[in-house]
């Protein structure tokens, strides 16, 4: 296991990039493309690796471990399961999709393109990690290059924006961090998996309570402080209301190319956390405080709806849009965590409910990178303007684009049909059963994100022409507005086209990332004391064919169910 | 009761201050019986005779033979090491004579910058 | 003991005495008009060749030397390692930042050669009188060094600041050595814990461990004893300024280090929680003063402060660990801030043209280098990864926490929070797009030395960030030579130092 493996080949391929896009400074319009081909040679990088990835068992896979500073217990672990390769693919993706809308924006040269490369190896870096050190370092190394996009090509707020957003996320990781130096202390390993292994057979509230005596508290009351303070890091990081402060300014200060990185795999750094780290190695505190944090996953979908309700800036709308998209993730991972290993005739639920929180990572990050693309383009022609009073009818003047952005705004919404209706139906599946006041009150938060984002729909694209518009028949001057704007031109459809097919083909066909998730999400719900032997050998394999013929059944079901809601419209 | 480290020190400490403190109130407590302030214009003059002073006290004034008193004490300084080691060396060893020459001659070589800068020049 | 080891023991002060001695000698015999630089270049080749011998001397074995007054051990030895290549990035630094004409250029490098002497002798003493006499070598040297541009008010000012205060603080130091002879008998540090163990006079002892503490701890600028820090750092000119803030101070901690370990540890009742107060109260000073500073200069002072402060969270540690944290530290925090005021210096020029945070607005517009090794350097002091910082952080912190001080981990945790707003300001101005009339425009040409001292210092603050490992093992390796770490005592149940063994017994 010394030789280097793919991941870390992967990881080193867009510092590389980034590397050679400095170089390459001068020739503006070439450093631009090199940049391009690293982010295509990286999300088929990952397309490579997600099509020789083992759908059918556990744990993890690509291995890979080399010594880094053992005298601090950091290894250098790398190594992905489902939820890594998913990842992996859905930060490519999302890379790509940012580039390739950068690429008209005279603003951002090549040290812009080079800085989200360097991102991207970052967040390559945090999801193939799985040592907590080296997470963490990569963890915290996307901070850069992030605060960085915002402070340098941010809006007028940029400067108090970056600043927010780098202190809200400091707290938090220094939380992380805290948390971390306590459990190695206990266990005297910062390895994932082993403490998540740990936590499964008891040892690790044992190893609290022997090894810490911090004023006589118990095992159990020194793991719960642990708990909240992990939780802490990743709640800022999704956000989870009440810690999601920062992200209305970050997102909407941020360039909107910047914001389709942030939100579309940024965000998932912290769902990432809860599913590597909370669950596995917190399990029985997530069981214990499982009503207050069903309550924070409600807030997260219900409050921020009512805000974006009644937001008048585009980008703030999908800013807190994007917050109640996670905070679905969030439920589905509470309600997943409930009856942990307890009852295996619930493991259907269960296993529902994380289906569906992986389908909603990516259906929201591509959904939001794509909103927030569309944005750009709209900024782009409007000269800056994204108020949702300054336009309107712009189905007249730009129907392609207005047809294509209404497609990814119904995604967003959960038409069936589209990618955001398989995940959130699971999810909601998994949750009715499991919790269901929390699943009844989130549905408020399901019709909220329907009324605001319809009323985009209505504000923006129908209705009576925008002001801008109006002006132009009677005012000369004030050509900028709608009434110039041009429709996307061919370059961009086709730039387009691959991000809006994708969100039909998931919507349809969920299965294609369903089923590599299957042997992960089995491990996950399988019962806790033959989970600790699927750790060291592979599943029973007609758990996993179980699940897949679940899955079918659940497909089965959306398709009735889809069919039932478009027979309605 | 174990004595602990501290009281001592604590008690000689109140010692300390109260030692101070106690003849400046006494004093205080004289001055306030015994002569009560009653201030006045020529109580308030600086001198009850002479002359009002003028101008500044903080004038500038050459100090150059500041330099000469500093070279001196270190001179000086050095012949206090130099007696002893007089004194005492017959029975000294080789090594003991090397550390006083190096100690010799980082003075002279002091003297040799402080001369070389034109220090012992006045100007 | 053969006399050429001995001369070995004190190979590295003895290289820099013949440095300074040399440029005292050259510089007035040079003609008036004469560049002054070359001799900047004889000081830096000095403190190579002193660099040189100090990793020579890991190759010596255990000892001491001159009637047992120095001690070459992997203590010492890393610390003169860390102060002579601090003097060798200084000396580049001053060579870039002043002009050939500045006034006694050949002073300025033949003190801080002699500094350096003293600094070296203050980490390889074991004898606190010679302790005591390195420490106003070092202090002596640094207080002309502060007043050296006298045609400004600021210079003199902070030099008679920095001298008062100074020297109330080596009082108090040589107090607490009196007191301390006084209730031991002795004042070789290596003895004096033999002597404290028949001494009957202990809180005699305590107070002059109390006035030892207290007289480092103003050298180092730890709070309260830090009111000096910010007005020194303002006046003195900044390539100064990137040597007093870490040479002298690594030295004090070294110091601080060897007396608490190694003379008083059976004081660690008291000494403890002294230091667990001044570590915590530094940090929160240090890092609240430094958010209302306007000035750059005023604000690294302040963060020195609170860098003093993370430093002493690993004193508390009772452990190898603890030493190996401050000794790991202090590297970190050296090369960070000399690299930092090294850009500083070269920006804002011997005379400090740039002031305030304000006039660095668009620096890395007008020299992406400089912008880029400045925002490399603030990054890493606060503590990201990759960077020497972050190791250092982590490296305190886990240690403070595994000997079970939680509540000083979080005060300092919480504490690099805030710091991360006064560094980010700097940053956030750096890379705000300059308005035309700013001073920044005139940066002059980077020069060789200069690209030599970020080069060094940038290579060092990676290495540190990225292989820890070496520099690690060569602290801890230092910590194991205090006699209380390598005896295997049987500790007190319910302390730290018990949870400490039972963790080291679980992982053997």
């Amino acid at each position: 296991m010394n030789s280097i493996g793919p991941l870390t080949l992967l990881t080193a391929l867009p510092i590389a990039g980034a590397v050679l896009v400095l170089i390459l400074k001068r020739a503006q319009k070439l450093s631009r493309a090199v940049a391009i081909v690293i982010a295509v040679a990286a999300l088929l990088a990952t397309l490579v690796l997600w099509a020789r990835f083992d759908s059918a068992a556990p744990g993890m896979q690509f291995q890979e471990v080399h010594t880094w500073a053992p005298s601090v217990g950091l290894t250098y672990h790398v190594g992905v399961d489902g939820l890594g390769i998913l990842l992996l693919v859905l930060s490519a993706v999302v890379v790509l999709m940012s580039l390739a809308a950068s690429w008209r924006n005279a603003s951002h040269g090549p040290v812009y393109f080079a800085l989200v490369l360097l991102l991207e190896a970052g967040l390559f870096g945090t999801f193939t990690a799985l040592n907590f050190l080296h997470w963490f370092i990569f963890w915290e190394l996307t901070l850069l290059p992030a605060f960085f996009l915002v402070r340098l090509w941010g809006g007028p707020q940029r400067g108090r924006a970056s600043v927010q957003f780098f202190f809200y996320t400091m707290v938090g990781s220094v939380a992380l961090l805290l948390a971390f130096l306590a459990l190695y202390l206990a266990t005297g390993t910062y390895d994932f998996t082993t403490l998540a292994q740990m936590a499964q057979n008891g040892g690790l509230a044992a190893a609290l309570q022997q090894n810490l005596h911090w004023g006589g508290w118990s095992g159990g009351h020194i793991a719960l402080i642990l708990f909240w303070a992990v939780f802490l890091g990743f709640a800022v990081k999704t956000p989870v209301v009440p810690f999601h402060g920062w992200l209305p300014d970050t997102y909407s200060e941020a360039s909107s190319e910047t914001t389709m990185l942030l939100t579309g795999a940024m965000s998932k750094m912290g769902i990432f956390g809860f599913l590597r780290i909370l669950l596995p190695i917190f399990p029985a505190q997530m069981q214990e405080m499982l009503t207050p944090l069903l309550w924070l996953a409600v807030a997260s979908i219900v409050l921020p709806a009512f805000a974006a309700w009644r937001q008048k800036d585009l980008k703030r709308t999908f800013a807190y849009s994007s917050v109640n998209h996670l905070g679905y993730c969030v439920l589905g991972v509470c309600v997943a965590a409930k009856l942990t290993g307890v009852d295996p005739s619930l493991a259907i639920e269960k296993s529902a409910a994380l289906t569906g929180v992986l389908l909603q990572i990516f259906s929201h990050g591509l959904t939001a990178a794509a909103l927030f693309w569309f944005v750009a383009l709209l900024e782009r022609r409007s000269g800056g303007l994204r108020g949702l009073e300054d336009f309107g009818g712009l189905r007249k003047i730009v129907p392609v684009f207005c047809g294509l952005m209404g497609i990814a705004i119904f995604a967003s919404l959960g038409l069936p049909g589209l990618n955001g209706f398989p995940a959130e139906f699971l999810i909601f599946k998994g949750a009715f059963p499991l919790a269901g006041w929390a699943a009844t009150a989130a549905l408020l938060g399901l019709l909220l994100t329907a009324v605001f984002l319809l009323g985009i729909l209505q504000k923006v694209f129908f209705g009576p022409l925008g002001k801008g518009q109006l002006e132009t028949k009677t005012d000369t001057n004030s050509s900028s507005l709608p009434a110039a704007m041009r429709d996307l031109s061919t370059t961009e459809r086709f730039a387009l086209a691959p991000a809006i097919a994708l969100m039909f083909v998931l919507g349809l066909y969920p299965q294609l990332i369903a089923g590599k998730m299957a042997g992960t999400v089995t491990q996950w719900t399988t019962p806790a004391t033959s989970a600790t032997e699927a750790y060291k050998t592979t599943a029973p394999k007609h758990n996993a064919a179980r699940l897949e013929a679940a899955s079918g059944a659940w497909l089965i079901h959306r398709k009735a169910q889809a069919g039932k809601a478009q027979v309605a419209d | 009761m174990p004595e602990h480290p501290w009281r001592t020190v604590i008690a000689l400490l109140i010692g300390a201050v109260a030692f101070g403190i106690t003849p400046l109130a006494l004093a205080h407590l004289w001055a306030l019986y015994f002569s009560p302030k009653k201030p006045g214009p020529e109580k308030n003059a600086i001198y009850e005779c002479g002359l009002e002073s003028k101008g500044d006290a903080w004038i500038q004034f050459d100090p150059a033979y500041y330099l000469y008193a500093i070279i001196f004490l270190i001179f000086d300084v050095e012949a206090i090491f130099l007696l002893p080691f007089a004194v005492a060396f017959t029975g000294l060893s080789m090594g003991a004579a090397i550390a006083m020459l190096v100690f010799l001659l980082l003075l002279v070589e002091g003297l040799i910058w402080a001369w070389q800068k034109g220090l012992l020049t006045w100007a | 003991m053969n006399g050429s080891m001995t001369v070995l023991r004190i190979l590295p002060e003895i290289i820099f005495t013949l440095t300074g001695v040399a440029i005292m000698l050259i510089d007035p015999v040079m003609p008036k008009q004469a560049s002054r630089k070359p001799l900047g270049w004889l000081a830096a080749f000095g403190a190579l060749a002193a660099l040189i011998a100090s990793l020579y001397q890991y190759s010596l074995p255990v000892g001491t030397a001159y009637f047992g007054v120095v001690q070459t051990d992997a203590f010492s030895v890393f610390f003169h390692v860390l102060i002579s290549g601090i003097i060798l990035v200084s000396a580049l630094v001053v060579l870039d930042a002043v002009h050939p004409d500045t006034e006694s250029l050949g002073e300025l490098f033949a003190l801080m050669s002699f500094g350096a002497v003293g600094m070296l002798l203050m980490t390889s003493g074991v004898e606190l009188l010679l302790v005591f006499i390195g420490l106003e070598i070092s202090s002596i040297s640094t207080y002309i060094l502060a007043g050296f541009r006298r045609k400004t008010a600021k210079s003199p000012e902070s030099a008679l600041k920095y001298f008062l205060l100074g020297s109330f603080a080596t009082a108090f130091f040589l107090y607490g050595i009196a007191l301390t002879y006084g209730a031991t008998g002795t004042t070789r540090i290596t003895d004096i814990a033999a002597g404290l163990a028949t001494s009957h006079a202990l809180p005699i002892a305590v107070v002059g461990l109390a006035f030892i503490v207290i007289g480092l701890a103003f050298k180092v600028s730890a709070a309260p004893f830090h009111l000096w820090t910010p007005d020194v750092y303002e006046g003195a000119p900044s390539p100064i300024v990137g040597l007093m803030s870490t040479a002298p101070k690594a030295a004090a901690f070294a110091v601080l280090l060897r007396i608490a370990y190694e003379a008083f540890p059976q004081l660690q009742n008291h000494w403890m929680p002294l230091l667990w107060i001044l570590a915590a109260v530094s940090m929160t000073i240090g890092n609240l003063g430094a958010l209302r500073q306007k000035n750059v200069k005023r604000m690294l002072a302040y963060s020195s402060i609170a860098h003093a402060g993370y430093l002493l969270v690993a004193f508390t540690v009772l452990s190898t660990d603890g030493v190996a944290a401050a000794s790991f530290y202090a590297v970190a925090y050296a090369v960070m801030n000399v690299g930092i005021f090294a850009v500083i210096s070269h920006a804002g020029g011997y005379e400090d043209r740039l002031t305030l945070i304000e006039d660095y607005k668009g620096l890395a517009y007008r020299s992406p280098l400089l912008g880029g090794v400045m925002a490399f350097f603030l990054l890493s002091l606060i503590g990201i990864p990759f960077t020497g910082g972050f190791f250092g952080k982590f490296y305190v912190f886990a240690a403070a926490i595994h000997s079970g001080m939680i509540w000083l981990a979080i005060i300092g945790l919480l504490n690099s929070g805030i710091a991360v707003f006064y560094y980010l300001r700097v940053l956030t101005a750096t890379y705000t797009k300059p308005m035309d009339s700013s001073p920044v425009l005139n940066v002059p040409r980077v020069s060789a030395p200069l690209c030599l001292a970020m080069a060094l210092t940038v290579a060092v603050t990676l290495v540190l960030g990225i292989i820890p490992g070496r520099v690690l093992s060569m602290a801890r390796h230092a910590a194991e030579t205090f006699p209380v770490f390598s005896t295997q005592q049987t500790p007190v149940p319910g302390t730290a130092s018990a949870v400490m063994a039972a963790i080291n017994t679980k992982a053997r």
